[in-house]
């Protein structure tokens, strides 16, 4: 009986893992982003996070993504504040399921 | 009364050394900021505990050609008047003041203040900048003009070369008026210029660098 109530436990457990929604990366569109120098504290201070994997910066497309680790979240908020305290704005943001690498691959599709 | 309104007007939007548009880094930020030349030399190093505002210390140097040169040592401080963060472009108004003291030709109680506005998208640049260059004695003010374009886009990663002109005047200084064509060179890690005074003018040439780092 025991045995099978830890093998019902872990199950359930495995499933909720699995179904909660972690995003992979947050995306945000940021006004104002226009030289790598001025911009820079925002890859600084992204990747200083203890939840992030890496950051990406893109200046041609306005694109600004950090990429969490397995399991982390960050709130929207926190992110925002990050660009805010750079000195940007932000006009869009969302979490996705896309890694950097993934949003590299995707940007390169569609010049 | 107008035309003295003008005036100040003006003076007080053209100033500051040859900068980029940035005269600070993020929130926690220390920048250090350099510009070496045969006739002005500064050092500025500055921390920013909020995008708005920085302070630091700074040593400036006026060289009047076939004079003494004057050297201001104090505390500076920046702040961010106003930024208009627009999907394409980014323009500002900066606020900057120095007191201190001066050594030299001149010697005193030295103050300076200056405002900057500049614009700027990925591939055009206009800066005017106005600074009071004050101590007993001396009247050095500054004004200028920057306006520039980048050869073509970059990455993130790559380094950004531009073409930048400026032209400024400096009261009771020789030569008063400098018109300076310069490389700039723009990465995440760094801002370098290397330009060249008055470059048809064989008695005033000097070359002129200027360099901004950001921790």
């Amino acid at each position: 009986m025991m045995k099978k109530l830890m093998i019902v436990i872990f199950l359930l457990t495995a499933f909720l893992q699995a179904s909660v929604g972690f995003a992979a990366s947050i995306k945000a569109e940021v006004n104002g982003m226009i030289c790598a120098f001025c911009a820079k504290g925002i890859e600084k201070k992204l990747n200083a996070m203890p939840e992030a994997k890496g950051a990406f910066v893109n200046l041609k497309r306005r694109i600004v993504v950090l990429e969490l680790k397995e399991q982390q979240d960050v709130p929207l908020t926190t992110f925002e504040q990050v660009i805010t305290d750079a000195g940007y704005t932000i006009s869009k943001v969302q979490k996705v399921e896309q890694s950097i690498e993934a949003i590299k691959t995707e940007m390169k599709a569609n010049p | 009364m107008k035309k003295q309104l003008f005036v100040a007007s003006l003076l007080i939007v053209f100033s500051f050394p040859s900068y980029a548009a940035a005269l600070m880094g993020f929130a926690g930020s220390s920048m250090l900021m350099t510009e070496i030349g045969e006739y002005n030399q500064e050092l500025m190093v500055n921390y920013a505990p909020t995008v708005h505002h920085a302070f630091g210390v700074e040593v400036m140097r006026m060289s009047p050609k076939g004079s003494s040169a004057t050297t201001m040592t104090g505390l500076n401080y920046t702040g961010l008047l106003k930024r208009w963060n627009l999907p394409a472009a980014q323009a500002n108004i900066w606020v900057m003041g120095s007191i201190g003291e001066a050594k030299g030709q001149f010697n005193g109680f030295s103050y300076s203040p200056s405002i900057q506005f500049d614009y700027e998208t990925t591939r055009l640049y206009f800066l005017a900048k106005t600074r009071m260059v004050r101590a007993p004695g001396m009247n050095n003010d500054v004004a200028a003009i920057q306006a520039g374009f980048s050869f073509f886009e970059t990455d993130f990663d790559e380094t950004q070369p531009w073409f930048v002109l400026e032209a400024k005047t400096t009261r009771n200084m020789q030569p008063s008026m400098q018109v300076t064509p310069a490389l700039r060179l723009i990465n995440k890690n760094y801002f370098l210029e290397l330009g060249m005074t008055n470059p048809f003018n064989r008695g005033e040439r000097a070359p002129r660098l200027n360099l901004m780092l950001t921790y």
